[in-house]
Parts: C-alpha cells; sequence; structure tokens
C-alpha cells in the first residue's frame, strides 16, 4: 500500500515532467474515460460524474471523457478493446444494460475481454399500476399474470432491457410462460410513463426513481421492488413470495491485458473514489444508490448476471 | 387568479439581475450552439450541467430555458442562411426561408422568424402557465393508436411538399421510408437492414439525412451548375427589413403556426417535426399566393417557426405537470431539476410554486432577450451571404461535417453524410423533392412502433383504431385530407366543362 | 421547369427504376431472415413489405415515366467540381480513420470545395481552413469539453 502511494506520486511528479511517457503509477495522474454512450445519457453523466469527483477530490490530475455512442455500448466496447489494449490510464463506463446489448446484437466483443474493475452505482426496478387499476399487489399481479400473461400488458424500456429481462422472470418465477408475456417496449421514460398514467397498459416497470413523484402523489401505487428486502412503505417482490431479485448497475472496466500493477493502481484510485466524499455528494444529487463492489466479488456479479441474462435472453427468444 | 399571482411573483424572481444574468447566457450560449447541426439543445444542457453545479437551482434551471430557446434560434438560423437544418425541426424553415435567403430576402425571412418565434413562445408559455394541468390530463389519453392516427395525418399533409408528381413525391418519400427501417426493430430487437455493421444498429441519424440532403447535395448541385450559370447571391434585395405585406402576410401563420405547435409538442410523443410539417403544409394550402411555394414564400417560414417554438414550450407542460420529459432537452432539463433534489411531477407546484413560476418567467424573459438580441442581428447574419461563394460553400461543408464528427466521430456516420449528399445532388438534378426523405424517416419509425404497440395492446385486433374517440376522429380527418383535393379538382374541372 | 420531350426513352430514368426495384430487392431479402415475431399483434416483417412492395410500385410509376420521357430536360454536367468536394469529403473521412487529425481534415476539406467553386489558391484556403479548424477545435475541447479526433497536431494543444 505505501510501496503504491510512493509509485503514486512519484508518477504525478514524472507526468508532470515527461508528458506522454507512460508508466504504471502515472495511470492515475491522466485518465481517459470512455462514455460508450451519447453525451447525456446514463452512462455519460456517470463518466462525467466521475471526471468531476477524480478531479475536485485530487485522486487524478486530468480525466478526459469520450463518447463513443451506438447500439447499447456495443460499439464503444469494440473500440475500447481493441484500441486500448494494454493501456493501463484507461477506463470504460458500462452498465447491465450493456450485457444485454452485447448479446442480443451479436457483439463479436465480450465484456469477458475487458478487466473488470468495480460496480459503481445501481437502481432497483418497480413494478407499478395505475393508480384505480384492481391490481393491489404482487400477489394480484402474479394471478393475473398466471391467469393469462397476453392480457397483462407491461410498459417498459427497450426490447432485451433490464425492464423486459425483469419482466421475464417475473412470469417465470409466479409459473407463467415467460415467452407468452405482452411486453410493449417504449422509446423513452417520459413515453412508457404516460402509456401507464393514461392506463394504456397493465402494469409499468422502469428504475424506482422514474416513478417516485408519481408513487408520491398518488397517481401511480407501487406494487413492488426487486429489492431482497424492503420497507413497510415500498415493499420487495420477494417478501411478497415473488422470488425475483434484479438491478441496473453502473460498473467500471478496464482495458483487455494490463498488467496485475495496473490492474492495482486503477482498483486503488476507483476505491478511493467510492469512498470519497466528493463521490457521495454525487450520488446524492444525482439520486443513484452506492453499490460499491470491487475486486474478484465484482468479477464473480458479473459472470454470473451475464449467464442469467444469457438464460433469460434465450428464454425469451431475444438470443438464440 | 392564483395562477396570475403566482406568475407575477414568479417575474419578480426571473427579474432579479443575476437570474436575469443567467438568462443572457443561456440564450448566447444556446444560440452559439444550436447553429451548429447535430449538436442540438439537449447536448448543450448535457455538458453544460457540471458547470452550473455551483449556481443555485433556480438560477441554473433558468439558464437551462434561455439555452432551450436559444437553441431552436441557432437551428433555425443556419437553416435559412446556408440551408443546413441545425435540427429536423427546423427543417421546414430550410424549405421556404433559404429560397427567401438567395433571393435577397433573408433580412425577412430571419425577422419574420425571430418575431414569430417570439409571438408562438411568449402564446405557448401563457399556455403553459395557465393550461398545463388541464392540457396534461388530455395528453396522457392519448395512446398509441392516437398516436398513429396523427401520424396518418402527418403523412397526408407531407404530399405539400411534393411538387408536381405525386410519382416522385412518392418515390421521395418511400425512400425515406427505408431509410427509416434501418437498425434495430424497436419493438423486437432486432437489427433491420444494417448488413452486419455495428454502426448502423441505431439507425440512420435525422439531422445526418437532413444535413447530407441539404447543404452537401445543393454544395454539390451548385458546383456542377457554375459552368451553365453563376449562382449570385445578393444579401439585401428590397428591404432589409419585414415590408408591411411582409407582416400582413406573416401574423396569421404565426398563429396558426402556435396552435399546431403547442398542443401537439405537449403530447408525449408529440414531437416538434410533426407540428412544423402540419404548419407548411396549412400555409401551402391557405396561401393567396402558391406560385411562390417552392421559391420563397414567407408564410412557410412564419408558420413552421411559430409551430416549432410553441412545441418547445409545449414540450414543458408534461415535464412540469407530471415530471415526464417528452424531448431530449426536457431529459436533461429533468436531470438538472433532480441534481438539486427536485422531482418535477404532480407535486412541484405544490411544494415549490416560486420554482415553478420562476422558471415560466425566466421563459418569458429568455423569449424576450432572443427577440432584442437577434432582430439587430439580422442585418449582420445576411452579411454572411455577401462571403465569396467558394468560401461560402467551403464553410458550409465544414460546418456540415463539424456537427457530424463532434456528435458521432465514425468514419460508418461520415460516410453516409457523403452518400446522402450525393442522394441529394442526385435528386436534384432528377427534380425529385428532398423534404418528403427526412419526413418519411421521421415518421415512418414512429408510425410503425405505434401502430404495433396498438395492437399488441389489443391482442391484434385492429378495431381498437375505430373505438378509441380521439383516433377515430384523426383517421376521419385524414381521410378527409386525402379524399378533399381530388373532389375539389374534380369539381373544377366539372365546372371547366360547363364554361 | 420542364420541358417535355414526348416519345424519347430517358435512359436516367430506368436506372433509377431499376434502382428502387433493387432497394426493395434488398429489404425483401433482409426482412426474410428476421427470426423473431412479436407475440401479439403485428410482427418485424409488417413494415419492411409495405416498403418493398410500395418500391416496386414506384419502380413500375418511375420506368412508365421514363419511357414517355417524362423526366425533366437536364443540362450537361461538370464533374470536375464534384469530384473536388467529394474528394474533399473522402479526404476528411481518412483523416479521421487514420488518426491525422481533425484540424488537417477541415482544412483539407475548406481548400477542395474552395477549389471546387472555382478559386485558384488551395494553399491560401488550406491555410484558412487550418486555421478555422484550430478555432473549431478550441471552442469544442475548452468551452464543450467535447473531444474531436485527435491527431499528432492536437494531441499538442
Amino acid at each position: 500500500m505505501s510501496q503504491y502511494r510512493k509509485g503514486f506520486w512519484r508518477g504525478a511528479l514524472a507526468a508532470a515532467a515527461v508528458a506522454g511517457f507512460a508508466t504504471t503509477a502515472m495511470a492515475q495522474s491522466e485518465l481517459k474515460i470512455m462514455a460508450p454512450a451519447a453525451p447525456g445519457g446514463g452512462w455519460d453523466q456517470t463518466a462525467r460524474s466521475m471526471q468531476q469527483a477524480l478531479t475536485t477530490a485530487g485522486l487524478a490530475k486530468s480525466v478526459q471523457v469520450t463518447n463513443v455512442p451506438g447500439a447499447g455500448g456495443s460499439i464503444g466496447i469494440a473500440q475500447f478493446v481493441n484500441g486500448a489494449k494494454g493501456d493501463g490510464s484507461q477506463l470504460m463506463v458500462m452498465g447491465y444494460v450493456m450485457v444485454g446489448a452485447l448479446l442480443t446484437n451479436k457483439s463479436p466483443v465480450t465484456l469477458d475481454q475487458t478487466t473488470p474493475i468495480a460496480r459503481l452505482t445501481g437502481e432497483y426496478e418497480a413494478i407499478v399500476v395505475p393508480a384505480d387499476s384492481p391490481i393491489k399487489n404482487a400477489k394480484d399481479l402474479a394471478a393475473a399474470v398466471k391467469a393469462d400473461p397476453a392480457k397483462v400488458t407491461w410498459a417498459g424500456g427497450s426490447a432485451g432491457g433490464v425492464d423486459h429481462i425483469a419482466v421475464a422472470l417475473f412470469a417465470k418465477a409466479v409459473g407463467a410462460d415467460p415467452t407468452k408475456i405482452n411486453y410493449i417496449p417504449f422509446s423513452g421514460g417520459g413515453e412508457s410513463l404516460a402509456a401507464i398514467l393514461g392506463g394504456k397498459v397493465t402494469a409499468g416497470i422502469s428504475g424506482y426513481g422514474e416513478f417516485e413523484s408519481q408513487i408520491k402523489a398518488g397517481k401511480l401505487r407501487l406494487i413492488g421492488l426487486t429489492t431482497p428486502k424492503g420497507t413497510p412503505d415500498m415493499p420487495s417482490l420477494k417478501e411478497q413470495g415473488v422470488n425475483l431479485e434484479i438491478a441496473n448497475w453502473r460498473a467500471v472496466v478496464a482495458a483487455p491485458g494490463i498488467s496485475a500493477d495496473q490492474k492495482k493502481a486503477l482498483s486503488e484510485t476507483i476505491d478511493k473514489l467510492a469512498k470519497s466524499k466528493e463521490w457521495a455528494e454525487i450520488l446524492k444529487q444525482k439520486g443513484w444508490d452506492d453499490a460499491y463492489l470491487s475486486g474478484d466479488a465484482f468479477a464473480k456479479f458479473l459472470a454470473e448476471d451475464t449467464n442469467r441474462t444469457k438464460e433469460v435472453l434465450t428464454s425469451v427468444g431475444l438470443v438464440k | 387568479m392564483d395562477a396570475f399571482f403566482a406568475l407575477a411573483h414568479g417575474v419578480t424572481v426571473a427579474i432579479q439581475p443575476m437570474n436575469l444574468l443567467f438568462a443572457l447566457v443561456g440564450v448566447l450560449l444556446g444560440t452559439a450552439v444550436g447553429v451548429l447541426p447535430g449538436i442540438g439543445p439537449a447536448l448543450t444542457v448535457a455538458l453544460l450541467l457540471p458547470i452550473t453545479f455551483k449556481l443555485d437551482p433556480g438560477g441554473s434551471i433558468i439558464m437551462f430555458a434561455g439555452i432551450y430557446y436559444g437553441g431552436m434560434y441557432g437551428g433555425s438560423t443556419t437553416a435559412i442562411l446556408i440551408n443546413t437544418p441545425g435540427e429536423s425541426a427546423s427543417m421546414a424553415t430550410a424549405l421556404e426561408g433559404n429560397k427567401m435567403a438567395k433571393a435577397g430576402r433573408g433580412g425577412p425571412a430571419l425577422a419574420t422568424s425571430a418575431i414569430g418565434s417570439f409571438v408562438a413562445g411568449t402564446i405557448a408559455t401563457l399556455g403553459l402557465a395557465f393550461l398545463a394541468p388541464t392540457l396534461v390530463e388530455l395528453a396522457v389519453k392519448f395512446g398509441p393508436e392516437d398516436y398513429f392516427a396523427l401520424m396518418c395525418v402527418a403523412f397526408v399533409t407531407v404530399s405539400a411538399t411534393f411538387g408536381d408528381s405525386p410519382v416522385r413525391g412518392l418515390t421521395s418519400l418511400f425512400i425515406g421510408l427505408a431509410l427509416g427501417l434501418v437498425g434495430i426493430d424497436r419493438l423486437t430487437g432486432q437489427a433491420r437492414l444494417t448488413f452486419g455493421v455495428p454502426e448502423l444498429l441505431d439507425g440512420v441519424e435525422v439531422t445526418t439525412l437532413a444535413v447530407g440532403l441539404f447543404a452537401v447535395g445543393e454544395a454539390l448541385y451548385v458546383a456542377s451548375r457554375r459552368h451553365i450559370e453563376e449562382e449570385v447571391l445578393e444579401p439585401v434585395r428590397g428591404s432589409l427589413w419585414m415590408t408591411k405585406q411582409d407582416w400582413k402576410r406573416s401574423w396569421m401563420p404565426w398563429l396558426r403556426g402556435t396552435l399546431f405547435g403547442f398542443p401537439i409538442g405537449a403530447l408525449p410523443a408529440g414531437g416538434a417535426e410533426i407540428p412544423t410539417f402540419l404548419s407548411y403544409s396549412t400555409e401551402k394550402r391557405l396561401t393567396k399566393y402558391p406560385e411562390e411555394f417552392g421559391h420563397g414564400a414567407i408564410e412557410g417560414v412564419a408558420g413552421p417557426e411559430a409551430a416549432n417554438n410553441a412545441s418547445a414550450a409545449g414540450t414543458l407542460v408534461p415535464l412540469l405537470a407530471l415530471g415526464l420529459p417528452t424531448s431530449a432537452t426536457a431529459a436533461m432539463m429533468l436531470a438538472g431539476f433532480q441534481q438539486y433534489g427536485l422531482n418535477p411531477g404532480p407535486l412541484l407546484f405544490a411544494e415549490r410554486p416560486e420554482l415553478v413560476w420562476g422558471l415560466i418567467a425566466s421563459l418569458f424573459i429568455a423569449n424576450t432577450m432572443l427577440l432584442v438580441l437577434n432582430l439587430p442581428l439580422v442585418g449582420l447574419w445576411v452579411k454572411l451571404l455577401a462571403i465569396p461563394q467558394p468560401w461560402l460553400y467551403a464553410g458550409i461543408l465544414v460546418f456540415a461535417t463539424m456537427g457530424t464528427i463532434a456528435a458521432k466521430p465514425s468514419v460508418v456516420e461520415l460516410t453516409m453524410l457523403g452518400a446522402f449528399g450525393v442522394l441529394g445532388f442526385l435528386m436534384r438534378r432528377f427534380d425529385y423533392p428532398i423534404a418528403p426523405v427526412v419526413v418519411g424517416l421521421i415518421l415512418g419509425p414512429i408510425a410503425e412502433a405505434q401502430l404495433r404497440r396498438a395492437l399488441s395492446i389489443s391482442l391484434g385486433d385492429p378495431m381498437v383504431l375505430l373505438q378509441s374517440p380521439i383516433s377515430a376522429t384523426l383517421l376521419a380527418i385524414a381521410a378527409i385530407a386525402l379524399i378533399l383535393p381530388f373532389a375539389l379538382k374534380g369539381m373544377n374541372r366539372f365546372k371547366a366543362q360547363e364554361d | 421547369m420542364s420541358t417535355r420531350t414526348p416519345g424519347r426513352v430517358d435512359k436516367a430514368g430506368l436506372v433509377i427504376a431499376l434502382f428502387l426495384l433493387i432497394l426493395a430487392g434488398l429489404i425483401w431479402q433482409d426482412l426474410t431472415s428476421l427470426q423473431l415475431s412479436s407475440v401479439y399483434g403485428l410482427g418485424p416483417k409488417a413494415m419492411p413489405v409495405v416498403v418493398s412492395v410500395g418500391l416496386v410500385v414506384l419502380a413500375v410509376g418511375n420506368a412508365v415515366t421514363a419511357l414517355k420521357g417524362g423526366l425533366p430536360a437536364r443540362e450537361r454536367l461538370d464533374w470536375k467540381p464534384i469530384l473536388f468536394i467529394l474528394g474533399g469529403l473522402a479526404a476528411l473521412i481518412a483523416c479521421i480513420k487514420f488518426e491525422i487529425g481533425f484540424i488537417p481534415a477541415t482544412a483539407i476539406l475548406f481548400a477542395a470545395t474552395s477549389a471546387a467553386f472555382g478559386r485558384r489558391a488551395f494553399l491560401v484556403d488550406l491555410l484558412i481552413g487550418f486555421v478555422a479548424g484550430i478555432v473549431i477545435f478550441l471552442l469544442f475541447s475548452k468551452l464543450l469539453t467535447l473531444t474531436l479526433p485527435m491527431g499528432p497536431l492536437e494531441r499538442l494543444i
């Protein structure tokens, strides 16, 4: 640890003296973060927030964010894996959506090719119904889905995304046929929310934050969260007998082929970032939940979630 | 009356010197960035979000409002002057506006666009202040089948951009529809017409197509004809300002444009493009000078511009009243709100009235500021056209590619820009109308997705289109609009035969 | 505008009709490769079918017009300026592809277009484009924090 620190400071000095000379330790003074999405989206905001926190907390001297938008991150990751190989100063933001997108887009590049660093944030999914719906709780919804999955229409985000996967898992958990779900993808959060509020669909699913103000205003009824444990106001599905846990998380990964030292240095920087008060401040402002998980635990989590997603997408027919 | 007092209070918040300054910075940044094709107001707000961290919530949101309106002004300025619509909503403006500019009437075109935007923005902001809760109730009643019916109305009215041959007009439209198929199918997640190119999975970007067809295509066409006729641009011919005649021809289109823009903008999936097309075709039908359409008719600038700005205010209706972000910019503004722990939605009006009314008041102020800033600039803007032709077109091309590079720096995207430029050139050469291609690209995918959503909800029963009263009404309007011109033509022929 | 010369077959018009047919064929071929259908309602093939059939009908319509010689008359084409502009665009794309950078790319495009419009001062225009490129690059990277494609020169700034 202390040796690492020494290395870090020496690196920072070296960076100031000889710009352009890359060493392991220097990685922390000049970082490049790729957001594999257009400016403005969730991954871009995560990348830019990291940039802000890393520089204000003094964890990095300069951080550059680049955007490589397209196809749920498939284009960004391809460029990252090919272009950043062995470079210990580059990171890429990614998230659960990318896991599904890589599968459905038949991407030749996979997440296995990157070096997992850490999961940073996560948001649980919420299932809601319009306030005047006869469905009162998860049990009612489960019964309706079991009776006839076609008649229960779901509004959510893009096909194959986290919302879609959660609905398929819901059907599976209540013993209905996941291939028969009537899931209707909408383009933006606003559009699906309007469809739910207008009573055009039976239920809606999205990140909790998307529904929060409507639930508080009494226009939507919360059926359940995909958390392991809820609160009296916000019950989890699991507590209501529907075994469904899923979260839409965001993480950072590093380039393929970096040395163990480089990986360690990056992990240390991100660890300090995750524990800094600057980052805590940003999480609060953006309403993101801290879901920090690093090292082997994260690598294991990533592999497990990838497998589960593949299984679900195959069962829904999106992946052959 | 409560709303009135609240608004008055909002004005006192907005005219605090610091807030005025934020509004000014916002409109200046918005205009500056809005002129760049491909970089719309949404991206500007996104990029400025971190900078405004340190401002107080009121100030930064007021600044966003300025950027929003400023961005729309910027987009129409380039549409008129150099035929490069900065965003898809200013495409209709480019149709007549650029023709006016080339005929030395750039001054009146810019003026009617600025004043029209002001009038529409003001009326629409008033609508936002007083009608938001009622309108939003109606807006959420719009289901997928109703949107599909609205698209049908839009498709029928598109024929106004067809020119004199229906076959060529439809050909253009279908090329646009074909381009609209490219990418991931929204409902099943499968790739269509991507030929294994991952960059195509997201589909064809509207701005890339519009800029390619309009700006690059035009440059190629003008260059290829230099040996036949030298294009002579006169920055000002006649009056720099709007004449009495111009005013007379502009005020009704402004109001009609507002009537299209505000309600459709308030619909969660309404958008800004449809009202601008509707306004364009309405003005073309109603004008007393039909021969001028296609050669620079001022109504064709006044109407769409008003519609564009009114729809911008319209998108704030669901944002403030429901917390529904229905455009990219609105989504960014929502993020801006959340940055300060504020959740727009049903409770925002009750919990933080000073902020909501401050925002509405600052929209008024941003609008006024834009008018005051832009009118004196008209004289300066049209001077752009006095730049020697080689440099003018070289600048236009640099400009067109720059926006694409900044938004999507990929070889595939730039190649598409070039290919669309060639397409635009060929279409000009063989006299195919260009606007329907862009219209097809915009409307096709929306119409398809909404119809399929409606049929998925109804489990495949097409009667859902007639059972919804909104949808049934809109479909009836579309049918009438489709048949009426033929019926009128037939009657005229009949009359002519009698004579 | 259009001077019609009835009775003469317009070859370009037939090429356009052929192009539309090919496009329709491409769409048709692509839609047959779609494996998934929507569970309820219309599938992803419906719209491509409509577009494809529509294009075939329009191809016939365009061919008929061409056979009647109904296309507007056209002047002789001057290819040189077109090649200049497209060459400039191709150079720009190459600069981005091979990481030569945004600024030289802009300079070449500017000079090439200017030459297409008859200016004979390529070096001066190259310089103007270069300066414009630097200004744009600085505006984007400093003000908007957007990274434009980098080359050796951009890394120095």
